[in-house]
């Protein structure tokens, strides 16, 4: 360990959650010196998500049975008036995992290709240096200087580092959905194969969930309020009506709880010798608050880009802007197009969340948000004020 | 700003919208870093679990 953080690198990646296993997947994969730091004890740990992955093939992750929990057909929307919508299908198809073993699934995949991995291993500071970043990294007490062409930050929710190189990665606190769950034995699932999702003032300006996963489910949900916290808000739908006693049986096994940023993209992911990657480039679904599909795309991007860097021996901004080029190309306009419909859906109250669910077909392969609105504007034309946006 | 460490679950949501990094996670424990804070109280508000007071 500490003759890894004695050398010197190509590419230093920040964070082994599945952005960062990725992206030094990639790096090394494609050549490059690549150091994976991860401050915590053990890779995968703590969890602070519900666990639900999008299909691995691919990213050509054989989705097995060491991590698989329970292998996801679709979804339950559930309103508030308890009226089900079935979503099959497409990209409601997934898994839910054993993040602790993932992560570390993620991690081990990357070393076979030469990545080096520091763990408990902390970044306190970096700054630049001719050719790169000398990042100071803090290992039992001691402390470090790591050179590196490259850094990829891939440090999650906490966002620090790209900010210590400057970049603006620190999120609007209104525009981080604060989360709550138990993982449980003993729920009453309505199907094993589907995730259970839950609308109204049980939570507000989010969702409530329940996401099988094997012998367990993650009952949690996410809010943005500034009184009532989520954990007080997760007690209260534990007992909740709309669950018709499913619970009444459960235990919990274990607790996490997290932030999730769904305000969006940050401005810049890139500067001269770093991209920012994941959940601290606020590559999140801000629907759903999903990020491990967008944190491995585009962690494999920035691995990429930054081992194509390091062959040409240049690491300026100009360079590595390929890697916010193709990642926009990929996901900037859905990004923006679910922001837009997560804000309408924000301010919805459970009335008008009972007419949508109301004029919705009770089975969908798909959801086509144009088409519900026409149908919901047909039916109560009142509701066209929240929906001007979207229409137009 | 001060942690209460019991209700503290130690997830992270604070240090990500503490734009004067005055916030840290080490392992399982938030560190305060009290002269850089200006008290937007954003950490207040992300907090799931009221771990943080004034």
């Amino acid at each position: 360990m500490r003759r890894v953080l004695k050398d010197e690198y190509d590419v230093l990646v920040v964070g082994a959650g599945p952005g960062g296993s990725m992206a030094s997947y990639y790096a090394s994969k494609h050549g490059a010196k690549t150091l994976l730091v991860e401050k915590s004890q053990e890779i995968g740990e703590p969890v602070r998500c519900a666990e639900a992955v999008p299909k691995l093939e691919e990213f050509h992750i054989t989705p097995s049975e060491e991590f698989v929990r329970s292998y996801i057909k679709g979804g339950y929307l559930i309103a508030p008036n308890g009226k089900k919508i079935v979503v099959r299908g497409g990209k409601t198809e997934g898994y839910v995992v054993e993040r602790k073993i993932f992560d570390k699934y993620l991690a081990i995949r990357s070393a076979s290709l030469g990545t080096k991995i520091a763990v408990k291993s902390r970044v306190v500071d970096l700054y630049p240096c001719e050719d790169g970043f000398k990042v100071k990294v803090v290992h039992l007490g001691e402390e470090y200087t790591v050179k590196t062409k490259i850094v990829i930050a891939a440090d999650g929710v906490e966002s620090s580092v790209g900010e210590m190189a400057g970049l603006k990665c620190k999120k609007n606190p209104m525009e981080v959905c604060s989360c709550a769950e138990y993982e449980m034995t003993g729920v009453k699932l309505l199907d094993k194969h589907m995730m259970e999702f839950y609308f109204g003032d049980l939570s507000p300006k989010g969702y409530a969930w329940i996401f099988p996963k094997g012998d367990t489910a993650n009952v949690g949900l996410g809010v943005i309020d500034r009184g009532k916290k989520a954990i007080e808000y997760l007690n209260e739908f534990l007992e909740h009506p709309i669950l018709e006693g499913r619970l009444k049986d459960a235990t919990p096994v274990e607790f996490k709880c997290g932030g999730v940023p769904v305000g969006g993209p940050i401005e810049r992911t890139v500067d001269d010798n770093i991209m920012v990657v994941g959940d601290a480039a606020g590559q999140v679904s801000p629907l759903t608050g999903g990020g491990i599909y967008l944190a491995m795309s585009c962690g494999s991007i920035a691995g990429e880009v930054a081992a194509k860097a390091v062959k040409r021996g240049d690491y300026s901004m100009e360079t590595l802007m390929e890697y916010e080029r193709r990642w926009r190309e990929r996901f900037y306009n859905t990004l923006i197009t679910e922001l837009k419909y997560k804000r309408i859906l924000q301010r919805l109250g459970e009335r008008e969340l009972n007419i949508i669910a109301e004029v919705m077909e009770d089975n969908l392969e798909e959801i086509d948000v144009k088409e519900i609105l026409f149908k919901v504007i047909k039916r109560a034309p009142s509701l066209l004020k929240y929906f001007k946006d979207v229409v137009a | 700003m001060r942690v209460n460490y019991e209700r503290c679950g130690y997830c992270g949501a604070c240090v990500g919208v503490c734009k004067d990094m005055a916030l840290e996670l080490i392992e399982n424990r938030i560190v305060i870093y009290e002269e850089r804070c200006r008290r937007c109280k954003g950490c207040i508000i992300v907090c799931p679990l009221k771990a943080l007071e004034e």
